[in-house]
C-alpha cells in the first residue's frame, strides 16, 4: 500500500492530491487488482484442474478452444455461464438466495488483502494479518449455510449442514497448525512471517524442526477440507447429494460459488507458501530476483498438490471426516505446538 | 467409526426437547441422481443422515421386452437380450441361446462353445470393470473410473473385431455363433490383453482403490448382507458370493463347457470387516476378473477346429412345442430364461429372471439404519443395471 | 491405541501409494484419440450405417421382414413382371444395427458400411431415402431386370437362395409405416 501510494504520487496528475484522496485511489486500484487476480486465478485454475485431471486419467482434457491445449476453454466456459438463464426456485427464500453467493465471494475476497506478494507489497499491512485471513475466510461458511437453506431443496440443505459442520470444525486445526510458526516469528503480521524465513530453504518453517514439518501437513489436510475439495468435499459430494448446497444455482450466481472455490483454493495455497514455504524467498539464498513470481509459482505448485490429492483419493464419509478432525488432527496439531515450544526453549530461542 | 453404532431409533424416536416433535425427512433419491446407476428411484425416509426406511421404485426403464418376445421370432429376440444387461451383453445372449437350444435339442459345435465362453468371459470382465469403476465413483474416486474404462475400451475393441458391434453385439445365435474368429490375430490379441490385465492393471486398481485406507473405511462393515439374508432374498452372483456362499452356475450347473476349465470361485471372507460387506462384494469382482482371465486363456489354448454353426444362419429357427428353463451365470448373477413354445415362429411366452432385480430387493432390508453415504455405497456395491431390472 | 496409530499409518501409506500411481500416469501418453483428426480404424466386421446398393436390390422385402424394429420401408407398384420399386428408405431413428438384414440378403445389396457419424439437426432427416423417384423406378422381377439391363445375381447363387426369396414374394405389399415420415433426400451414401 505504501509503495503504491508512493508510486501514485510520482505520476503526473496525482501529485497535488491530498493524502486522503491518494489513499482512496490507492485502495481502489488495489481492490481492482485483487479482484482481477482472483478472477484470473479462477480461470487459470479451472483450466489447470481439467488438464491435471486429464493427464492423471490418461486423457488430454480440453484440447479445442484456442488451439494450444484448449487454453481458452475456461474463458469460453465463463462466458457461457454468464449467458445462462438465472433461475430462482419458486419456493426459495429469494432474499437469502440472492445474497448467499455474495457472502461466499466476499469471504474469500476479503482474506486476500493480507497476502504478502513481495516485500512491502501487500494490500493491507495488518498487524493481525494471519488472524484476519482466518477470520475473513470463515465467513464463507455462513454463505454456504444460507445458500443451502434458501434453496428450499433437501439435498442442498444436507450439503449446507455438512458443509457448516465441516468448515467450522476444520478451522480449528487450520489455525492451530500455524501457531508454532507464529510462536517462532512472534508476530501475526504476514510480512514479518515471510521475512523471518530469509536465507534459503533450510530457514523455511517447514524444515525448521520436525514438529513444524508435521504441522505443515496438518495445515495442508485442513486446508483441503476448508476449501471443500476432494477427498473432503462434503458440501458437494456429487455422488451422494447431487451437487450439494449449490444444486439450485445457475448462471452468474453459480459462477460466484465457482469463483470463490478457486479463489479459496489459491488463497489457502498462498497461506501455506508464506507461512511454511518461505513466501517470496527462493530456495537458494541470493537468487531473489522476482519475489512476487517466486511466490506465485510456489502457490501454483501447492495448487497442483491439492489437485493431485483430489484426483487420487476417494471421499471420506461425513462422520469419518469429523473423527479425523477432532480425534486425529486437533491432538496432533496441539502436540506440534507443545513440541515446537519445547524445542524453542531448549535451543535457547526463547528466554 | 463403524456404522454398527448407528442403529435405528435415533433422534426422531425420542423427545429430546420437551414439546418439540421432530419428523422424518422424506427424500427422493432418483430417478435423476448421480449414484443410482440409471433411472432407479429410491424413496428414503431419513432421520438426519440416517436412513429410516428405503423403498426402491422401479419401472422407469420398462421397455416391455418380454411382451416383444411374443411378437418377434427367436433369432430377432437375441437382439433384445443384448439390451438387458447392456454392460455384459454376451452373457445375456448366452443365457437366451442356451434356453432355445435346450428346447430345440441342438448340439452346438465345440468351436462355437469355446468362442461363446471366451466372449462371455470378456464381457464379464468388461462388466466387472464398470462395477469397480462406478463403485469407486460412488466413493468419490474419479481416477479409477477412467482407468477401468480404458481397459474396457480394449475389450470393446476385441469384441468389435469378432462381432462387429461395440456395445450390443448380437453375436450368438441359436445353434452357434454368428462369426468365426477373424483372421487378423484376434486370439493373440486377446491373450496379450488378459496377460496385461492380470499382471499390470489389476495391481494399479488395488493400489489406487482396493487397499486405500479411505476406501476400506467407507466400504468395510458397511451394508452387510449376511448369508441368510442373501439366500432369503434370492441374491445371486457376486452379491451372494460376497456373503460367503460358494455358488456359481458356471460350476454348479456347468452349462456350456465350463466343466472343462479349471477355475476358482472367489467368495467374501471378511478380510477388512464383516463377511458380506461392500468391500467383500467389491473384492469378489476383482478376483473374478482374474478367474475369467484364466478361463479365457484355457478356452483359447484349447480352441478346436470346425464349424461354428449347427444350423444354417439363413433358415428361420424351428422350435418344437414345449417349455424350457435355462439359467446361466451372467456378470450380475443368475440369469434365467423360461421359454414356452407353441411350435410357431415366435415364443408363446418368454420370462426372464434377471439377477439385478433380485439383488436390488435387499436394499429395503440392509439399507435401513445406515447413513445416506452408506446407502450409496450399498447400491453401488450391488452393481445393478436398470436395463435388466425393468427389462 | 496401537490400532489408532496403525490406522493413521495405513491411511498415510495407502494415500502415498495411490498418489504414486496417479503421478506415474501424468507422464504417460494419453490413450484418447483427438476424434475428428485422429480416427480409429474400423475392423472389417464393424457395423456402421446400413447401406443398400440400389443397383443390386430387387425389392424382395426380406430385410424389411427380418428387421426386429421395422425400420426399413419398401414400396413397390405393379404385379409380377411389371413390379417396380418406388421407394426404399431406412429410418435410422429406429435402426439398432443388429445386422440381421444384411445376413439374409440374397443379392448382397444391403451391407453394413463403416460410416458411423451422421449427425443431423432434425431427427426427420435420419430417414434416408435410397431412391430418387424423379430418376424413375427400379424393376424387381428377374426377367425384367435382365431385359432392362439391371444387375442380376449369378444363377448358382440364385438357386441356393431360392427358398427365402420365394417366401417373401407374396408379402411384397406396402409397409404400413412407410407413408408417414418423409425426410429429405439422403441420396445414396
Amino acid at each position: 500500500m505504501d509503495i503504491l501510494t508512493a508510486l501514485l504520487q510520482g505520476l503526473p496528475g496525482f501529485g497535488g492530491m491530498s493524502d486522503q484522496g491518494l489513499f482512496i485511489t490507492g485502495a481502489a486500484v488495489m481492490a481492482t487488482l485483487m479482484f482481477t487476480v482472483m478472477a484470473l486465478c479462477a480461470i487459470v485454475f479451472t483450466w489447470m484442474e481439467r488438464k491435471v485431471a486429464g493427464f492423471i486419467q490418461s486423457r488430454y482434457g480440453p484440447m479445442r478452444t484456442g488451439r494450444w491445449h484448449g487454453w481458452a476453454q475456461a474463458v469460453a466456459d465463463m462466458l457461457k455461464i454468464l449467458g445462462k438463464e438465472d433461475i430462482i426456485p419458486a419456493e426459495a427464500d429469494k432474499g437469502l438466495f440472492v445474497f448467499a453467493p455474495l457472502v461466499v465471494l466476499l469471504g474469500s475476497l476479503l482474506a486476500w488483502v493480507a497476502v504478502p506478494w513481495a516485500p512491502g507489497f501487500v494490500a493491507a499491512d495488518l498487524d493481525l494479518g494471519l488472524f484476519f485471513i482466518f477470520a475473513a475466510s470463515s465467513m464463507v461458511v455462513i454463505g454456504i449455510l444460507m445458500a443451502g437453506w434458501a434453496s428450499n431443496n433437501k439435498w442442498a440443505l444436507y450439503g449446507a449442514a455438512r458443509g457448516a459442520a465441516q468448515m467450522v470444525s476444520y478451522e480449528i486445526p487450520l489455525a492451530l497448525a500455524t501457531i508454532p510458526v507464529i510462536m517462532h516469528v512472534g508476530s501475526l503480521n504476514t510480512q514479518d512471517i515471510v521475512i523471518a524465513q530469509q536465507g534459503g530453504i533450510w530457514h523455511w518453517f517447514i524444515l525448521r524442526d520436525p514438529f513444524l514439518f508435521v504441522a505443515f501437513w496438518m495445515y495442508f489436510i485442513a486446508s483441503i477440507a476448508e476449501t471443500n475439495r476432494g477427498p473432503f468435499d462434503m458440501p458437494e459430494t456429487e455422488s451422494e447429494l447431487v451437487a450439494g448446497y449449490h444444486t439450485e444455482y445457475t448462471g452468474m450466481r453459480f459462477a460466484f460459488f465457482f469463483l470463490a472455490e478457486y479463489a479459496n483454493l489459491f488463497l489457502v495455497s498462498l497461506i501455506a507458501v508464506f507461512v511454511f514455504l518461505g513466501g517470496w524467498w527462493s530456495p537458494i539464498p541470493g537468487l531473489d530476483f522476482a519475489p512476487a513470481l517466486t511466490f506465485v509459482i510456489k502457490g501454483i505448485l501447492m495448487v497442483f498438490l491439492n489437485m493431485w490429492v483430489r484426483w487420487t483419493l476417494p471421499r471420506v464419509r461425513v462422520d469419518q471426516l469429523m473423527y479425523l478432525c477432532w480425534k486425529v488432527m486437533i491432538p496432533v496439531t496441539l502436540l506440534c505446538i507443545v513440541g515446537s515450544g519445547i524445542l524453542m526453549i531448549t535451543s535457547g530461542a526463547v528466554g | 467409526m463403524s456404522t454398527g453404532e448407528l442403529k435405528k431409533g435415533g433422534w426422531a424416536d425420542q423427545d429430546h426437547v420437551p414439546g418439540i416433535k421432530s419428523e422424518l425427512l422424506e427424500l427422493n433419491m432418483g430417478p435423476q441422481h448421480p449414484a443410482t446407476h440409471g433411472v432407479l428411484r429410491l424413496l428414503l425416509k431419513t432421520d438426519g443422515e440416517i436412513v429410516y426406511q428405503v423403498t426402491p421404485v422401479l419401472g422407469y426403464l420398462h421397455r416391455c421386452a418380454e411382451k416383444i418376445a411374443e411378437g418377434v421370432n427367436y433369432k430377432q429376440w437375441v437382439v433384445y437380450t443384448d439390451r438387458f444387461d447392456y454392460l455384459a451383453p454376451m452373457c445375456c445372449n448366452h443365457a437366451y441361446v442356451t434356453a432355445v437350444e435346450k428346447l430345440m435339442e441342438v448340439e452346438v459345435p465345440r468351436r462355437a462353445e469355446h468362442l461363446r465362453v471366451v466372449t462371455a468371459e470378456l464381457s464379464r470382465i468388461a462388466s466387472h470393470l464398470i462395477a469397480l469403476a462406478t463403485f469407486g465413483l460412488d466413493m468419490g474416486a474419479w481416477t479409477p473410473l477412467l482407468y477401468c474404462f480404458r481397459e474396457r475400451e480394449e475389450i470393446l475393441n476385441l469384441l468389435e473385431r469378432i462381432s462387429g458391434g461395440r456395445m450390443l453385439y448380437n453375436y450368438m445365435v441359436p445353434g452357434g455363433v454368428r462369426y468365426d474368429v477373424p483372421n487378423d490375430g484376434w486370439v493373440e490379441s486377446v491373450l496379450e490383453f488378459i496377460t496385461m490385465l492380470e499382471n499390470k492393471k489389476i495391481k494399479d486398481y488395488n493400489d489406487l482403490l482396493t487397499y486405500n485406507k479411505i476406501f476400506i473405511e467407507r466400504t468395510a462393515d458397511v451394508g452387510v448382507i449376511d448369508e441368510a439374508t442373501a439366500k432369503a432374498y434370492g441374491c445371486t452372483g457376486p452379491v451372494l458370493r460376497g456373503s460367503g456362499v460358494k455358488f456359481d452356475c458356471r460350476r454348479d450347473d456347468s452349462y456350456s463347457i465350463y466343466d472343462k476349465f479349471d477355475f476358482e470361485i472367489p467368495v467374501g471372507m471378511g478380510e477388512q470387516g464383516t463377511v458380506g460387506d461392500c468391500w467383500d462384494r467389491y473384492i469378489v469382482r476383482v478376483r473374478e476378473i482374474e478367474q475369467s482371465c484364466r478361463i479365457i486363456r484355457q478356452a483359447l489354448e484349447s480352441l478346436p477346429d470346425g464349424s461354428v454353426q449347427a444350423i444354417d444362419l439363413i433358415k428361420p429357427v424351428k422350435v418344437p412345442v414345449g417349455a424350457a428353463y435355462s439359467r446361466t451365470e451372467s456378470a450380475k448373477g443368475e440369469l434365467g430364461h423360461y421359454i414356452i413354445s407353441d411350435g410357431g415362429q415366435t415364443a408363446f411366452r418368454n420370462k426372464v429372471r434377471s439377477p439385478s432385480f433380485c439383488n436390488l430387493q435387499v436394499v429395503e432390508k440392509v439399507g435401513v439404519g445406515q447413513m445416506v453415504s452408506d446407502l450409496v455405497a450399498l447400491v453401488g456395491s450391488l452393481d445393478i443395471v436398470l436395463g435388466e431390472i425393468d427389462r | 491405541m496401537v490400532q489408532y496409530f496403525q490406522d493413521i499409518y495405513a491411511a498415510v501409506n495407502s494415500a502415498m501409494v495411490g498418489m504414486g500411481v496417479t503421478i506415474k500416469h501424468i507422464w504417460k501418453k494419453p490413450v484418447t484419440l483427438q476424434y475428428p483428426e485422429e480416427r480409429q480404424i474400423m475392423p472389417e466386421r464393424f457395423r456402421g450405417f446400413v447401406h443398400n446398393d440400389m443397383t443390386k436390390c430387387d425389392s424382395c422385402n426380406i430385410c424389411a421382414k427380418l428387421c426386429p424394429v421395422d425400420c426399413i420401408y419398401i414400396e413397390s407398384e405393379g404385379k409380377g413382371k411389371d413390379r417396380m420399386m418406388t421407394r426404399y428408405a431406412i429410418d435410422y431413428n429406429k435402426c439398432i444395427w443388429c445386422s440381421l438384414c444384411t445376413e439374409n440378403c440374397h443379392t448382397g445389396s444391403i451391407t453394413m458400411s463403416h460410416d458411423y457419424d451422421h449427425s443431423v439437426y432434425d431427427r426427420r432427416s435420419l430417414v434416408y431415402e435410397f431412391m430418387d423417384p424423379r430418376e424413375g423406378t427400379i424393376p424387381c422381377h428377374r426377367a425384367t431386370r435382365i431385359e432392362t439391363g439391371w444387375w442380376v445375381e449369378p444363377k448358382e447363387e440364385k438357386e441356393k437362395n431360392a427358398k427365402p426369396a420365394a417366401e417373401a414374394k407374396p408379402a411384397a405389399e406396402t409397409d404400413p409405416a412407410a407413408g408417414e415420415p418423409s425426410g429429405d433426400k439422403g441420396g445414396d451414401h
